[in-house]
């Protein structure tokens, strides 16, 4: 396919179409160990937070980023109105479960959104990631490798990983 | 045009100095704040001392200072305000907030009300106005939550009970902090006052928290660069006219808008952009300005040293006694029989203490009680004066407090850590012992 056809087909293409299986997303429960978080982030640029295995309603994200934060002793912070929540994830300081580092307020997307929907989100926002969540229920994600991969996949040069 | 040049030397000079002084501060584990407000009174004595010309520093506000380039100046640090108060209640997680327990909500409420009756009693017998009065007793309702965390975390208590319930206490005294200067600065009866809030509340709390979803949609149509940034900033602005217009308190919009915008993911990941205007900019200015304030001629009469002494008094047991009663009462949702045991009374006076240190909030309320009206402008000067002592005060004796109220945990859990590293050691030596015996 050629890279004009191929990118046309992409920003179409609803998320529901590359959605990840929710089994291959990196998910942990609100109680899981922060290393157990760590152990996934050597690998994966964030890691989903929902109330359990059983109950998938979205708790929260944690992203690479935010790692910094979590690694930082609580001197290091600064504490100012407006800055807290941002301290409250150091390690030192006492942060110890998935829970307690998660940005709660996540940005989602409807799963019918297209490709394009989600990169104009993602520009305005500047985040990597989206969950596509049906209610309050995590259902899927969409990230930059994602689609990153999907459009490998459309030129034929290799792609789509994650499906396997 | 010359007047120009010295506004923008001035803002230059502040803003350097104001993150040195940050800087200097921060490295004595205390509040940054106070460097930044320690520059201001460098800067603003220079003029008072008449070192520097007022011209050259228009920053300095006062009789025989003010000026259009200083009301320039003024403004900015109102903009200041706007935006600290903006982005503190767009840092709160409104759902943590409903998980607060008995204790806090008690303890909070009788810290609130305990410093404010006893500041309002002890200024009004020192011969103030009621109003006057009463506004002072607000500045010594909000506790800085961001020493106490911090000294917390360092003493490892913060997930302590404790050290949770002061935390969800702080962030509902300064929300209480932020609205009783209201009744301190409104005018008109107080019938007309309630009505008043509760159309405010009802427009900028009710209403907007159902329309913000659809504003933020429209905004992000726009499709253009800051777009939401802009529209968000833009209808703050309008809460803050409306709160200015009829309560002269500008900060009640900027804290309601940042409040219900803070549900919103999309209002979360507007906080980077809105701490860079902020805290590059317009907050340090608005610390070093309140600096400035201070002249230091003030304590050539006994007034501004005995009114610091009156407020830090009551500032400090003010605090201790009524956040500590209030979590004292609830025996911390243990039933009857914990109530007048020797755990209770610690617990509680931890409690007490984690709530002593006070900074920006008092600040704000002061700048706000002041350009509202509710201080006089001939007892500003004292005010300024005596409300920079009881901050600095605070700060400085509440981490040795801390240290005390918490020596036992803290014993304990260097007790804990060094037993497990005794076990940890000895695993160790029969793991190796039990490979050596197998080979």
């Amino acid at each position: 396919m050629e890279p004009e056809e191929a990118l046309e087909k992409f920003h179409s293409l609803k998320l529901s179409q590359i959605m990840p299986r929710f089994e291959s997303m990196p998910v942990v429960p609100a109680d899981a160990d922060i290393l157990s978080v760590l152990k996934i982030l050597r690998t994966r640029h964030h890691v989903w937070v929902v109330e359990s295995r059983e109950d998938p309603r979205l708790v929260g994200l944690i992203r690479y980023f935010d790692v910094i934060d979590v690694l930082l002793p609580p001197e290091a912070h600064r504490f100012k109105l407006g800055m807290t929540s941002r301290t409250m994830r150091s390690m030192l300081g006492g942060a110890t479960k998935a829970k307690d580092v998660a940005e709660r307020h996540v940005l989602t997307i409807e799963k019918d959104a297209t490709v394009l929907d989600a990169l104009v989100k993602m520009r305005k926002y500047r985040i990597q990631v989206l969950a596509v969540v049906e209610g309050d229920r995590l259902i899927g994600e969409v990230s930059l490798r994602i689609l990153i991969d999907e459009l490998l996949r459309l030129l034929r040069v290799g792609g789509a990983q994650w499906k396997r | 045009m010359e007047t120009v040049t010295w506004l923008l030397f001035a803002l230059g000079v502040s803003l350097i100095l104001a993150k040195i002084g940050d800087s200097i501060i921060e490295r004595y584990e205390l509040p940054g704040v106070l460097g930044e407000l320690l520059m201001g009174m460098i800067l603003g004595n220079l003029v008072y001392f008449g070192i520097v010309a007022p011209e050259y520093l228009p920053i300095v506000t006062g009789e025989g200072f003010t000026t259009s380039m200083t009301t320039v100046a003024n403004f900015l640090a109102k903009l200041g305000i706007i935006f600290l108060l903006f982005l503190g209640a767009l840092d709160a997680d409104l759902e943590q907030l409903k998980k607060t327990g008995v204790t806090a909500t008690v303890s909070t409420l009788l810290g609130v009300f305990v410093p404010l009756a006893l500041g309002w009693f002890a200024l009004v017998e020192m011969g103030y106005s009621s109003r006057e009065a009463f506004a002072g007793g607000v500045l010594l309702t909000a506790t800085s939550i961001g020493l106490t965390v911090r000294v917390m975390m360092d003493l490892g208590v913060l997930k302590s009970e404790v050290g949770a319930a002061s935390l969800s206490a702080s962030v509902m005294d300064d929300f209480l902090g932020i609205a009783l200067v209201i009744f301190a600065v409104g005018s008109g009866s107080l019938i007309e006052l309630s009505a008043k809030i509760v159309a405010f509340f009802i427009i900028t709390g009710v209403i907007w928290w159902f329309l913000v979803d659809y504003y933020i949609r429209f905004a992000e149509r726009l499709h253009v660069e800051k777009g939401i940034l802009g529209m968000v900033l833009g209808m703050t602005f309008l809460f803050a006219a409306l709160a200015e217009g009829w309560f002269a308190a500008a900060i009640e919009g900027a804290f309601m808008m940042g409040l219900v915008l803070s549900k919103l993911p999309e209002g979360k990941r507007l906080m980077e952009d809105v701490r860079a205007i902020g805290y590059g900019l317009l907050i340090p200015f608005f610390f070093v300005h309140t600096g400035a304030m201070l002249n230091l001629t003030v304590f050539e009469n006994a007034n501004a040293l005995i009114l610091a002494g009156v407020l830090t008094t009551v500032a400090v047991f003010g605090k201790i006694f009524g956040r500590g009663i209030g979590a004292w009462i609830t025996a911390w949702g243990r039933g009857r029989d914990f109530l007048f045991t020797r755990e209770n009374f610690w617990m509680s006076l931890q409690m007490g203490i984690g709530s002593v240190p006070r900074t920006e909030v008092a600040l704000v309320d002061l700048m706000v009680a002041i350009h509202g009206g509710a201080i006089r402008p001939e007892h500003a000067p004292e005010f300024i004066a005596a409300t920079l002592i009881f901050i600095t005060v605070s700060v400085l004796i509440t981490p040795p407090l801390l240290k005390w109220a918490f020596k036992r945990e803290i014993e304990e859990s260097r007790t804990m850590k060094a037993t497990r590293k005794v076990e940890r050691i000895q695993t160790t030596k029969e793991k190796i012992k039990e490979i050596k015996g197998s080979s």
